[in-house]
């Protein structure tokens, strides 16, 4: 007989990996929608866009640690930034989180001192906001970033599926836009905050989202051809038709057409949608990195 | 280890390859790599992947014999196969610390000081070589003896060659050999005979293979290509990608009129 | 082997019938350079196996039917006009007459006592002239020749009944019957060389598949001419050494007969009967006198026979070979076993029956580098220890790298190796365990006056001891071999240079006198001389270690040479004979020069009549086969199982011989052992309808005492397996990777079917015949562990020298319940 495999070789990137691509695509999608309401909506998009800088920081440190801890010698994190290498998304992405927490570090701080007495720095509250809302502007890109580099990594490794998989990188920055501003209604409803209209515009956007994903998915699995097979028919089909197509993709769009707010303390009918597109942004995610390295 | 040093190659001519396996055994012992598990292959081989416990492993295909002339008969090609030592290397490209490195003698090795064991360069090359050692946190490949060629010994699997299927020696004159014997190899029928490894592949192999069949028969990719060659692509899409969730964002958030303030 | 593994390199063609890629993969590189040189490569076996892979052609053969093949290609030399004339009519016995009462009829010669099962071979021999010399026909036309008998005994091995007896394809026979008698003819122009091992000499006509082998190169006038010979490719690293030094129950050292008690009862009859009339054993006893000498010194004297009557005698030719031994012992008649570097629980033939047997001792000893099988047997898998009586003791033996020494190998070369490292430990060489045991069992017996002890007292036992251990210098134990001048001190011993040397009147002393030249003198060891010629002048390496006899590469060199002493052919010139060459004052002119060391009277002329005294008595200026007594090479020679090979199916077989009415061997021992532990399986068995064949892995060694306990080299192999072909699996439904159970009337083992291509059915005689194939490695000792392939093989041996015939038996296999598949 005699075995012929393919060149692979299992990065075993496990459950860290599949937490830190999911967790910072939410701290870049949660981040980036912020700032952008924060610098071009009203005063509610303002108070939406607080819940992103404040769900944005906190990940980012998980993501750090999650990184730490995924790597076979942890103590040794800090090489990450020994070099920086183009062609490198793990190099350009180690720097790029660098980056990316020190705007969700400043933004998250200034969005906390928005009012009131501020330590350290003595800046009146107009430029508070002023600041908040360039920071946040500029910092969109390391968000934008943060959540898309993690699909150009899977893309530029040799794993056939994913060494094949053209729009990776695109694909989950919607994922990431979506998991996002879900996290954002998510956390606004466990808060009961009252956003009114907005509501409305952040089913409006993940609606959107979600559309631009199912585009992207639907154009990555044709160009994929055989190469699917693992996801579309394999091993994880199930996983990936029931829990990332129909949970994280159809039914939030569905419910979300449906549910219609204009004031008052938000309903679990609000949130409901978020939470499903969370757990497609966490199957999505899982799917692609438990796939990749399967053979046979 | 002046910068100068001429490029180091092994060259493998699997077509006098015995599958004795002396190679990977001078490797375990010269490294010093334990024990490890084998796998029921269904043939002659105990394994079908690298590990960080196996740097060169001999792989065994039973096929048709390729040779017209032996229509019908059975043929048993054995491939020694170990890291590439790619000129264009996926591995050292992915390598975010800079432990991966390409020594003065055109090979590519790994410096264990410096890995924290990301797995980057596992994912990143085409040929499925580094693996992850869990004992050490670290990853491991064929170092090509960098522990030997400088002090000017060959590398030891090449040393222990009994049929010297694996050459160790320098760059030019051994891709003349290689050649060669392609040649050879074709005038005595074997018409798929190949060089696999010359500037055609990834920039050149520093191991290369003259192989008596198709790179895919030997499970070996046809055409490898640089992983990171996707990378401007893949971003340059992401980044519209972003700009297409960005402006749906700025329309869904902007301020529609009234209520702006401050 | 007649040649130098190097000289391979020089082969136009090359019969493998070995598995030579596999066990010898060292000296393999040398094929492989020959094939770089644009030699044609053949592999003859049932397996495809790597040696196959780098072959040009690969003949499948059923086991056992290797005359019935070697038979049909000297027929096809001896029809197709491939035969080299001059060479077979000159240097061959192909030309002398044989006996008006010699004759062959239906599988049998002439002489079987079919009650005693055994031969009288008195027609045998040559008709003789007057002066007692054989006739001759160098026209080889006389029909009492021995080249017409050949003709006519070879001509049923007709291409077609090749196909029938061995299933190789009439066309496949055709095309390497051309391909290697190539290498013959007339007007020859090319080499060729064959290699053998073990699967040649496992089977019950063992011997006589050698001998075929080599008379089908000497028609081809192929041996003593670079790239030609017959490569016999030997086992262990030391085997050869071994056999040169008497561990084969028949022989003392320097191949001279073990006395017979009845046939030899005194120095004067044993030399009388052991030395012929002619050729270079006429110096016999000068050998064996200085052999004598040396083990008994000074108390060795011309009036007590050089102390002949000190040496054991034998009582039976033929009761001491390890079967022989092992039936003995199961049949309780052996007290005591020294198990010294072997490990018969797992290599014995029938290896149940030698674990029982071991069980019947009251003592062993093991000493060995590991725990062998053999030293663990009262503990095997399904033995009771409280069961077992046997008291046995381990000794840890220090290996090659922690001792000095010499190792022989298969091209007679002998190397020094140094210690590399001080053994650990209680760790000690066998050349100490055994030079102690000598010591005190002297001690013991230094106050008898037993006649059987005297012995023990004479033999010298002086060697040098060196270091904490009171090693013996195995240096001074060479130099005893190589041989000196007697004398009692070491210090007024003089290293003789050249057996020529040796004296039969006690005054020179050489424990195996064809070593003698390997330590000329006291500082000199040319086995541990390390000279590479990389010019290329001298590709034999003389100057690498010293093979015996007196460092000569190519035996039978003379024989490169035409009877003028020009080579045959000018690109393949050996030695030659130098007609001007001045050999001193005096003297007259002419010498053999050349690449090698002559196999010959260094100065005996081409055409020169026989010499009717002097060393090479009897010996011509044409006859380069000098240790025969008639200088010739012997096609036509009297063993006890024939004068020429005749095909005889193995004892157990699938099919009747159709050669003959003879189906096996006439004087084939089969051991009748108690209790049914020698069952065979009949003829064409229904219960046993393949053909199983055992051999090794180059990643195992043997019975896998040095490799299954090595983790690198036990990874490489860790189960046992049974090769089955892709039909037979299908046939009865197994898969690869599955268990089976495969069984022989004498056992039957467990092991994982690796199905394959490389195995295929055989048609014999228009009949499907499978036969499958499995390694002998395993035991039940170490990291990689399965069940005893020699629980399956026969105690029955070749009648010659007892060798096992574990290449060919029949078996069953069946699909077993898949449990513990790892
Ligand atoms: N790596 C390694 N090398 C070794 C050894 C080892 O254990 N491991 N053992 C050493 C020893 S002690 C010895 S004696 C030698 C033995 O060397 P080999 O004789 O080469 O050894 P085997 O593998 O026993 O048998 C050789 C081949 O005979 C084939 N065969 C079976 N029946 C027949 C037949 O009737 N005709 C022909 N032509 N072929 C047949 C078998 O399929 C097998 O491939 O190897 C030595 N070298
Ligand atoms: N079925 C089947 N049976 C066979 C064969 C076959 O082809 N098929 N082949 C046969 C052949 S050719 C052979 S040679 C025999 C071999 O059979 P054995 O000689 O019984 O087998 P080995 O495993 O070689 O045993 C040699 C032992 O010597 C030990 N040893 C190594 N070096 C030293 C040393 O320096 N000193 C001491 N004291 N011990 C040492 C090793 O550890 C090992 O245990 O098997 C025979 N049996
Ligand atoms: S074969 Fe793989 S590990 Fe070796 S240099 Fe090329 S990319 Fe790197
Ligand atoms: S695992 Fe080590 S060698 Fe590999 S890419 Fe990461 S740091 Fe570099
Ligand atoms: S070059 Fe050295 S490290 Fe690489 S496979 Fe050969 S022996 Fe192993
Ligand atoms: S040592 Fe040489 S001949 Fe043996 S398996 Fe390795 S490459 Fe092949
Ligand atoms: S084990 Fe020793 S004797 Fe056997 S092939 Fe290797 S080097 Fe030669
Ligand atoms: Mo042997």
């Amino acid at each position: 007989m005699g075995v012929v495999t393919a060149n692979i070789q299992d990065p075993h990137w496990g459950m860290y990996i599949v937490w830190y691509f999911f967790l910072g695509g939410i701290a870049g999608g949660a981040y980036f929608t912020a700032a952008i309401a924060d610098y071009f909506g009203g005063p509610r998009e303002r108070q939406m866009a607080k819940i992103g800088y404040y769900i944005a920081w906190p990940l980012t440190v998980i993501c750090g640690i999650l990184l730490i801890l995924d790597l076979g010698t942890p103590s040794r994190f800090l090489n990450m930034l020994r070099e920086f290498k183009w062609q490198s998304p793990m190099s350009v992405g180690a720097w790029g989180l660098a980056v990316f927490g020190a705007f969700a570090t400043v933004s998250a701080v200034l969005a906390y001192f928005e009012r009131g007495p501020m330590p350290v720095l003595s800046l009146s509250e107009a430029d508070r906001l002023r600041y908040r809302r360039l920071v946040g502007l500029v910092g969109t890109l390391a968000g934008f970033f943060l959540a898309s580099y993690t699909g150009v990594l899977l893309g530029s490794t040799a794993i056939p599926m994913w060494t094949e998989s053209r729009l990776m990188g695109a694909l989950f920055l919607a994922s990431a836009a979506s998991t996002g501003v879900a996290s954002i209604a998510l956390v606004a409803w466990l808060r009961g905050l009252d956003l009114g209209e907005t509501w409305n515009r952040i089913h409006r956007f993940d609606r959107f989202a979600i559309v631009w994903e199912a585009v992207l998915l639907a154009a990555l699995l044709v160009m994929l051809g055989g190469a699917a097979e693992p996801i579309v028919s394999g091993r994880y089909a199930l996983l990936f038709w029931v829990g990332l197509v129909a949970i994280g993709l159809v039914a939030p769009f569905v419910l979300q057409l449906r549910t219609g707010h204009h004031s008052g303390r938000p309903t679990f009918a609000l949130a409901l949608p978020a939470l499903l597109v969370l757990v497609g942004g966490f199957v999505l995610r899982y799917v692609v990195i438990m796939s990749g390295p399967y053979h046979g | 280890m002046a910068a100068t040093m001429t490029q180091k190659v092994m060259y493998t001519d699997t077509t006098i390859c015995t599958g004795c396996r002396a190679c990977m055994v001078a490797c375990k012992q010269w490294n010093q790599l334990p024990y490890e598990e084998p796998e029921w292959t269904g043939g002659y081989g105990n394994r079908s992947h690298f590990s960080d416990k196996a740097w060169r492993f001999v792989r065994f295909i039973e096929v048709d014999d390729p040779r017209p002339s032996h229509k019908g008969e059975v043929q048993w090609l054995m491939m020694s196969d170990v890291c590439k030592h790619c000129q264009q290397a996926g591995c050292l490209e992915a390598c975010p610390t800079g432990a991966i490195h390409r020594t003065a003698w055109g090979t590519v090795d790994i410096d264990q000081g410096i890995c924290n064991g990301c797995r980057d360069c596992v994912a990143s090359c085409p040929f499925g070589v580094i693996a992850f050692n869990a004992d050490t946190g670290r990853v491991n490949k064929c170092t090509f003896c960098s522990d030997r060629v400088p002090a000017g010994m060959p590398t030891a699997c090449a040393k222990t060659c009994p049929t010297s299927s694996i050459r160790f020696g320098d760059k030019e004159p051994m891709l003349e050999m290689a050649r060669a014997r392609v040649k050879e190899l074709k005038a005595q029928g074997f018409e798929r005979a190949n060089l696999y490894g010359d500037s055609d592949i990834l920039g050149g192999l520093n191991a290369f293979y003259v192989l008596a069949d198709s790179p895919s028969v030997y499970g070996l990719p046809e055409r490898p290509e640089l992983p990171q060659r996707n990378v401007n692509l893949d971003s340059a899409l992401a980044i519209a990608s972003s700009v297409v969730i960005g402006l749906a964002a700025l329309v869904s958030f902007r301020d529609q009129g009234a209520g702006r303030q401050g | 082997m007649t040649t130098n593994l190097i000289d391979i390199q020089n082969a136009d063609v090359i019969m493998i019938t070995s598995n030579m890629a596999e066990n010898h993969p060292v000296g393999f590189q040398w094929v492989v350079r020959a094939k770089e040189r644009g030699a044609k490569v053949i592999h003859v076996d049932p397996r495809f196996t790597r040696t196959s892979a780098l072959a040009d052609i690969h003949v499948p053969l059923r086991s056992g039917t290797n005359i019935a093949f070697f038979g049909g290609l000297m027929a096809y030399a001896m029809n197709n006009d491939k035969i080299h004339t001059e060479y077979v009519a000159h240097y061959t016995n192909a030309s002398m007459l044989i006996d008006d009462g010699f004759g062959f009829d239906d599988g049998m010669f002439t002489g079987y006592d079919g009650d005693a099962k055994r031969y009288d071979r008195t027609t045998w021999r040559y008709q003789t002239n007057p002066d007692g010399s054989p006739k001759r026909d160098t026209t080889l036309r006389h029909p009492r020749t021995v080249y017409q008998l050949m003709k006519r005994h070879y001509s049923r091995y007709t291409p077609e009944m090749v196909e029938r007896v061995c299933g190789i394809p009439k066309a496949k026979f055709l095309q390497v019957a051309e391909l290697f008698c190539s290498t013959g003819g007339p007007k020859k122009t090319k080499t060729g060389t064959v290699v053998y091992a073990l699967n040649l000499t496992q089977h019950t006509n063992g011997v006589q598949n050698i001998r075929a082998l080599a008379m089908l190169q000497l028609l081809l006038g192929n041996i003593g001419l670079p790239g030609g010979g017959v490569v016999a490719l030997r086992g262990h690293a030391n085997v050869q050494g071994a056999t040169d030094l008497a561990v084969l129950y028949q022989d003392l050292p320097g191949y001279m007969a073990m006395p017979l008690r009845d046939v030899h009862p005194d120095l004067a009859t044993y030399l009388e009967k052991e030395t012929p009339k002619g050729g270079y054993w006429i110096n016999k006893p000068a050998f064996f006198i200085s052999l004598l000498k040396a083990w008994y010194g000074d108390a060795a004297t011309k009036a007590n026979d050089f102390g002949y009557d000190f040496i054991p005698k034998r009582e039976k030719a033929d009761a001491y070979s390890q079967q022989h031994i092992f039936v003995d012992m199961y049949e309780g008649k052996i007290k005591g076993f020294f198990a010294i570097g072997q490990n018969p629980a797992v290599g014995n033939p029938n290896a149940t029956l030698a674990r029982a047997a071991l069980a019947k001792l009251d003592w062993l000893v093991v000493k060995d580098i590991f725990h062998t099988e053999t030293a663990e047997f009262w503990r095997a898998p399904g033995v009771d220890p409280k069961s077992i009586n046997t008291e046995v003791f381990f000794f840890p033996a220090a290996p090659a790298a922690e001792k000095n020494g010499t190792l022989t190998n298969t091209m007679r070369l002998i190397q020094w190796h140094n210690m590399a490292v001080e053994p650990p430990g209680d760790v000690r060489s066998d050349l100490h365990f055994w030079y102690h045991l000598g010591k005190r069992i002297k001690a013991l017996y230094a106050s008898s006056t037993a006649r059987r002890d005297q012995g023990i007292k004479a033999l010298v036992w002086d060697y040098p001891e060196e270091g904490k251990h009171a090693e013996p210098s195995a240096a001074h134990v060479l130099r005893e071999m190589n041989g000196y001048v007697w004398a009692p001190d070491w210090k007024d011993r003089v290293q003789l240079k050249s057996f020529g040397e040796c004296k039969a009147d006690g005054t020179t002393a050489a424990g195996c006198w064809i070593y003698t030249g390997v330590f000329p003198d006291e500082k000199t060891n040319r086995a541990a001389s390390r000279q590479i010629d990389k010019s290329g002048k001298d590709y034999l390496q003389h100057g690498w270690g010293f093979a015996w006899p007196a460092n000569r590469r190519i035996m039978y060199n003379r024989a490169s040479a035409d009877l003028d002493g020009k080579p045959w052919i000018e690109s393949k010139a050996l030695i030659q004979w130098d007609p001007d060459a001045d050999n001193g004052p005096g003297a007259p002119k002419g010498k053999w020069v050349g690449r090698d060391v002559p196999d010959y009277g260094p100065t005996l002329a081409p055409r020169a009549p026989k010499n009717a005294a002097g060393p090479l008595k009897g010996v011509g200026g044409n006859d380069p086969f000098i240790m025969r007594p008639d200088g010739v090479a012997g096609l036509f020679a009297p063993l006890v199982d024939g004068p020429l090979p005749e095909h005889y199916e193995p004892v157990e077989a699938p099919t009747r011989n159709l050669l003959s009415k003879q189906q096996i061997n006439p004087v084939a021992k089969i051991w009748q052992v108690a209790d049914g532990r020698n069952e065979i399986a009949e003829v064409g068995s229904s219960k046993y309808p393949y053909v199983l064949t055992t051999y090794r892995l180059t990643e195992h060694h043997l019975s896998g005492v040095m490799s299954r306990q090595l983790p690198w080299l036990a990874e490489m192999f860790k189960s046992h397996f049974a090769e089955i072909s892709e039909e037979l699996a299908k046939e009865k439904g197994i898969r690869n990777g599955d268990l089976v159970e495969v069984s022989t009337p004498r056992g039957s083992i467990k092991l994982r079917a690796m199905v394959t291509k490389r195995l295929r059915p055989f048609t014999i005689d228009g009949k499907t015949v499978h036969q499958i194939g499995i390694p002998w490695h395993w035991g039940y000792v170490g990291i990689a562990k399965g069940d005893v392939t020699n629980d399956l093989v026969a105690s029955v041996g070749d009648p010659n020298v007892y060798i096992q015939e574990s290449k060919a038996l029949l078996c069953n296999v069946e699909k077993a319940a898949q449990q513990g598949v790892a």
